[in-house]
């Protein structure tokens, strides 16, 4: 973006994973390009940026999109974005990989077999223990297919993945997940021990509440059949924005946070998810409490999210030792200058707390 | 007759001028301030603030309800915000080109900082669009997350306009 000195700000969407060694890896912008930056100190200091893409290509940065990162077993690193194509709402899922610990990336691709100009946009992304990667994205193929057959409205959008057998070097897909989800919410995805992949969605339920939706992607490109999950109600319209955080805790229960303006009652909400009913759910945060984000580790919830107080962002985080029960909150930061949504990630079994700012780029905080 | 023609004749001159329009858009930068000046501007009469994105599917729809509600009531202004950075100006620009919202005004935020400038309107607005803000003469709002109810919004504007 231009700034007033001339310099070109990048965008502050980011996203961040630890690998098995502890070493911090974050996506980001550097100036038009897709970058990667290497901490080896949990993000006190950092290295890089690597590019990612050689030749500068359109980034789709605003609301829910950010560059994504997930990294393998043996220490690949995978990157994906969502490209925008000419027409409004329109896009491809792009990915790029290195296999020499970031040094290097391969050229870009195009993650979907579908070239139409449509949309493919929110890529997620997330790697199994088998190695398998997985690449979801919300997808209006079948919505344009609706119009062009002058059917019925098509409600929504869909979600699709494309799945990798060989680190990235090929794709296998376009599997459909779902259909009629929203349209500009970030997925959420949880691997499984069995290889699998959860994932959880703002969906499209008749006539028009825009809950949660959780499915889980198989390998094989026969996923199971989605179900609601969130139950607030509400029936409207409307781009949130601002899509759910999903994790599995040691005992199989799935803790969410996700965002609702339903009207019996409005903001940021935890919970845990279960079949029809949703378990100690809460509201996080204050009135202007917005994009939280939700680890696991064991029996241990840590949730982080920002609020604005009419001068300055704080990074607030609520943590659980006992699965979602009982919670204690914390403030790690604030900044006065613009911010990136916060993530919650594990290094081992730590929380860290990774919040792109202005004033502080890539900013990591230890969460106890 | 003779009212028959003079509407009909504003109405050709409106949709000329929506036209011309689509070629030479103002877009004014919304920063902190902005919604204090929008309010003082018009102090005692009735307007509606409406906030938007390149990247929102509902907001795509409501375009054409907000010039239809222009042309019909061309006395209630129309303040639209693009709720986006001005790095994505061209987008914006483009996006009204082709879904053109008529007559009305345009702003598109200043800067990067997204949540001082909702804070600046409204703390409990969590970024979700279309938002809306339907202020009568006193500047009582009714406020609407998501596509704007075509018939409410009518009923609003024949309301207001008879009052204004």
């Amino acid at each position: 973006m231009p700034a007033k000195d001339g310099a070109v700000r990048p965008d502050l969407g980011a996203t961040a994973a630890f690998d098995a060694q502890g070493v911090l890896w974050a996506a980001h912008k550097d100036g038009g390009y897709i970058a990667v930056s290497r901490s080896d100190d949990a993000g006190r200091s950092w290295a890089g940026p690597v590019r990612v893409n050689a030749v500068i290509e359109p980034t789709d940065m605003g609301a829910d999109s950010r560059p994504k990162i997930a990294v393998g077993a043996g220490g690949e690193l995978y990157v994906t974005w969502t490209r925008p194509l000419g027409k409004p709402f329109t896009g491809e899922i792009r990915f790029a990989r290195s296999l020499d610990g970031g040094r290097s990336f391969s050229t870009p691709v195009t993650v979907h077999s579908d070239r139409q100009e449509i949309t493919h946009r929110f890529d997620a992304i997330a790697v199994n223990d088998k190695g398998q990667l997985f690449v979801a994205w919300i997808d209006k193929r079948d919505g344009v297919a609706a119009a062009k057959a002058k059917g019925p409205a098509y409600q929504g959008a869909a979600v699709y993945y494309a799945v990798s057998d060989d680190k990235g070097a090929s794709f296998r897909g376009d599997y459909k997940l779902a259909e009629h989800s929203c349209e500009c919410c970030r997925i959420a995805l949880r691997t499984q021990d069995d290889g699998s992949v959860l994932a959880m969605w703002r969906h499209v339920f008749t006539p028009n509440i825009r809950d949660h939706a959780l499915a889980r992607l198989t390998p094989d490109g026969k996923p199971g059949v989605a179900r609601r999950v969130t139950f607030d109600d509400w029936r409207v319209d409307v781009c949130p924005h601002h899509g759910p955080s999903l994790d599995m805790d040691a005992a199989g229960r799935l803790h969410a946070v996700w965002f609702t303006q339903a009207p019996k009652h409005s903001g940021i909400f935890y919970g845990r998810l279960r079949d029809g009913a949703v378990d100690a759910q809460r509201r996080v945060g204050g009135e202007t409490a917005e994009h939280a984000d939700l680890a696991v580790s064991g029996n241990r919830v840590a949730v982080a999210w920002k609020e604005f107080d009419g001068e300055r962002s704080r990074l607030r985080a609520m943590i659980s030792d006992d699965g979602g029960d009982s919670w204690r909150e914390r403030e790690l930061a604030t900044t006065a200058e613009a911010s990136d949504h916060p993530r919650v990630l594990l290094r081992g079994g730590a929380f860290q707390v990774f919040w792109n700012t202005r004033r502080e780029p890539l900013l990591t905080v230890a969460l106890q | 007759m003779k009212l028959f023609c003079r509407n009909l004749i504003g109405i050709l001159l409106l949709l000329a001028t929506a036209g011309a329009l689509a070629d030479h858009i103002t877009i004014r930068p919304f920063d902190a301030g902005s919604m204090e000046a929008i309010r003082a501007k018009y102090a005692g009469k009735p307007f509606v603030l409406a906030f938007w994105s390149t990247t929102c599917e509902p907001c795509r729809k409501e375009m054409a309800l907000w010039r239809a509600l222009k042309l019909r009531y061309p006395q209630i202004p129309i303040v639209l915000v693009a709720a986006e950075g001005p790095a994505d100006q061209a987008a914006v620009r483009a996006f009204l080109m082709r879904y053109n919202p008529g007559p009305v005004q345009h702003w598109l935020f200043a800067d990067e900082f997204a949540e001082r400038l909702r804070y600046s309107v409204d703390k409990s607005w969590r970024g979700e669009l279309p938002r809306s803000y339907f202020f009568d003469a006193a500047h009582v709002a009714e406020v609407r997350s998501g596509l704007i109810d075509r018939r409410m919004a009518e009923q609003w504007f024949k309301t207001h306009s008879r009052r204004n």
